[in-house]
């Protein structure tokens, strides 16, 4: 039988050493985490400068920076780039409010009165999986070819996300807050507002933050088919006259947008569903 | 017991249809009544239909045959017939304590300060009077099922119905929330209906046991606990009559697990 050996450290001494394992760990996940996107941008110049990608569409990052620096530094060029990014976010906006107020309202209504989810799921679910991008012929016979068929595409994006969040979140809420609300014969209103909706809260949240995703997809994709201004507009005329830093340029504010939504979200959970992380 | 019952329970019966399509009988044929501020404990195998019985007490489950009657002499506005103290925590997460308090306040037709003197009170008489503007994630588990106590107390419930509430917590709480649950109890003067599975806790807190047979339920026998309503949980087990009256307790619902066992083979 072998007999573990007596440790010789003192307790302080593994302390000491565990924490600067610790903070060495630390260290090497930062210093990789820099240094892999670093590493990868420079394999791009390297094939640039070996001459194995084309440069046309693919120009070395150094360009790419020194060249999107000074469309941002030339007034009239700055001054299209914040009127198409001001267009955009006001697409958004409008669609993403819409619907997400009446994905709520719809799924709450589908949560708690059983015909209307009886009748509608098979639809909502039944859609559901339908690229909604492949509809917007449609959405531009109904509303237009202008702003209204856009929002619409938005709208119908952030609705399926909150509705079927909303409603499954308030039907696979923890059933005891179903029978508190019963047995304490609790009036129905309050039974809604205050105890059905807060229980679904979570996945509310849930709906909320994949909708801004699906939000950012559909209105750059719209932009993309039919529209004369807006960040996709500006991202695709930039690649069709191969003004290609300037896409790049294009690509860096739809992205900053979607960091911002997501960090929004975040903040909004943290505010609704503060007991979530407990 | 007094002559005129809190509650009354006649040919109690509950049955159930499965997903399979099978009638199955939860309760068959139970009959009890229960006098006005005494604690009963109902113990029994599990699936002997005391919860549903308790269910159907408190309101949950409409769906039933026989006769169940309440002493409509006390049925006020401000009261409710039956408050439900859960097994698991039934507090509502984004809900101060306070409003978790109001919300089983919310169905009775009471004027706001009425509702007000009643959550202090009774938080009061939990011992969190200083916890009212706390979430319940900043309690722990015992002090979420004290604050599930006092909002049942505070409905001023003709009958107190407690489904296992202690289960959750670990044995040592369980000891101090019994202890506390006796003084509660001494100074409110409920009529408790307490189901449980934990033998030493029936004997620690009822005046009478009720022993329910396996499934299909009803009563197999009703042991009177010969203690005062004022007692002490801990000192109560050095008594010859508590470690009596446990073994007897014991040997009836192992002879009903026991009997299950056979039947499933």
């Amino acid at each position: 039988m072998e007999i573990l050996k007596p440790m010789s450290d003192t307790a302080e001494a593994i302390a000491a050493r565990s924490l600067r394992r610790r903070r060495d760990q630390t260290l090497f996940r930062y210093a990789l985490g820099i240094l892999c996107p670093i590493v990868l941008l420079g394999i791009w110049q390297a094939l640039d400068a070996a001459g194995i990608i084309d440069q046309r569409f693919f120009p070395p990052p150094t360009r790419v920076i020194s060249d999107g620096v000074a469309v941002l530094t030339d007034a009239s060029q700055r001054a299209g780039l914040l009127a198409d990014l001001s267009i955009t976010m006001r697409r958004l906006a409008a669609g993403y409010a819409l619907g997400a107020v009446s994905g709520i309202v719809a799924g709450m209504a589908m949560a708690l009165y059983a015909p209307l989810r009886y009748a509608f799921s098979p639809v909502v679910y039944g859609t559901f999986p339908m690229p909604k991008i492949a509809i917007f012929p449609l959405l531009i016979a109904l509303f237009g070819i202008g702003e209204g068929s856009k929002m619409a595409l938005v709208t119908m994006g952030v609705f399926y996300m909150t509705c079927i969040n909303t409603l499954s979140g308030v039907l696979y809420a923890n059933p005891i807050y179903r029978d508190v609300v019963t047995a304490f014969r609790v009036p129905l209103l309050t039974a809604w507002f205050r105890v059905a909706l807060p229980s679904a809260m979570p996945a509310i949240v849930t709906g909320l933050k994949l909708g801004l995703g699906q939000a950012l997809i559909l209105v750059v994709s719209a932009e993309f088919v039919s529209a004369d201004d807006g960040i996709g507009h500006y991202i695709w005329d930039s690649w069709q006259v191969l003004a290609i830093p300037r896409m790049f340029v294009g690509l860096t504010v739809v992205t900053a947008i979607g960091g911002i939504a997501v960090l929004l979200g975040s903040l909004l959970e943290r505010r609704l569903v503060p007991w979530a992380h407990h | 017991m007094s002559a005129d019952p809190a509650l009354t329970i006649t040919r109690l019966r509950k049955v159930f249809v499965t997903r399979q399509r099978a009638v199955v009988e939860a309760i068959a044929g139970l009959s009890l009544s229960i006098a006005e501020g005494e604690v009963i404990a109902v113990l029994g195998p599990s699936g002997c239909g005391k919860s549903s019985l308790l269910r159907i007490l408190a309101g949950l489950d409409a769906e039933y045959e026989g006769d169940i009657r309440w002493r409509v002499a006390h049925t006020g506005a401000g009261r409710l017939h039956g408050a439900t103290v859960f097994q698991s925590d039934s507090t509502m997460p984004w809900m101060t304590i306070e409003k978790n308090m109001l919300l089983g306040l919310s169905g009775l037709p009471l004027p706001p300060a009425e509702k007000q003197r009643r959550v202090k009170e009774n938080l009061d008489l939990v011992g969190l009077a200083d916890f009212h503007r706390a979430y319940p994630h900043e309690l722990s588990g015992g002090m979420r099922q004290r604050v599930a106590i006092a909002r049942a107390l505070a409905t001023d419930p003709m009958l107190l119905l407690m489904d296992e509430p202690l289960a959750a917590l670990d044995a040592q709480t369980r000891l101090v929330m019994q202890q506390e649950l006796l003084s509660i109890w001494l100074r409110t003067r409920s009529t408790v209906v307490y189901v449980t599975h934990d033998i030493a806790e029936a004997v620690t807190l009822a005046d009478r046991v009720v022993v329910m047979t396996r499934r299909p339920g009803r009563i197999k026998a009703i042991r009177d606990v010969p203690f005062p309503r004022e007692r002490d949980a801990i000192a109560l087990r050095r008594e010859q009559a508590f470690r009596e009256l446990e073994v007897d307790l014991w040997t009836m619902v192992t002879e009903e697990v026991g009997g299950d066992l056979k039947a499933d083979v």
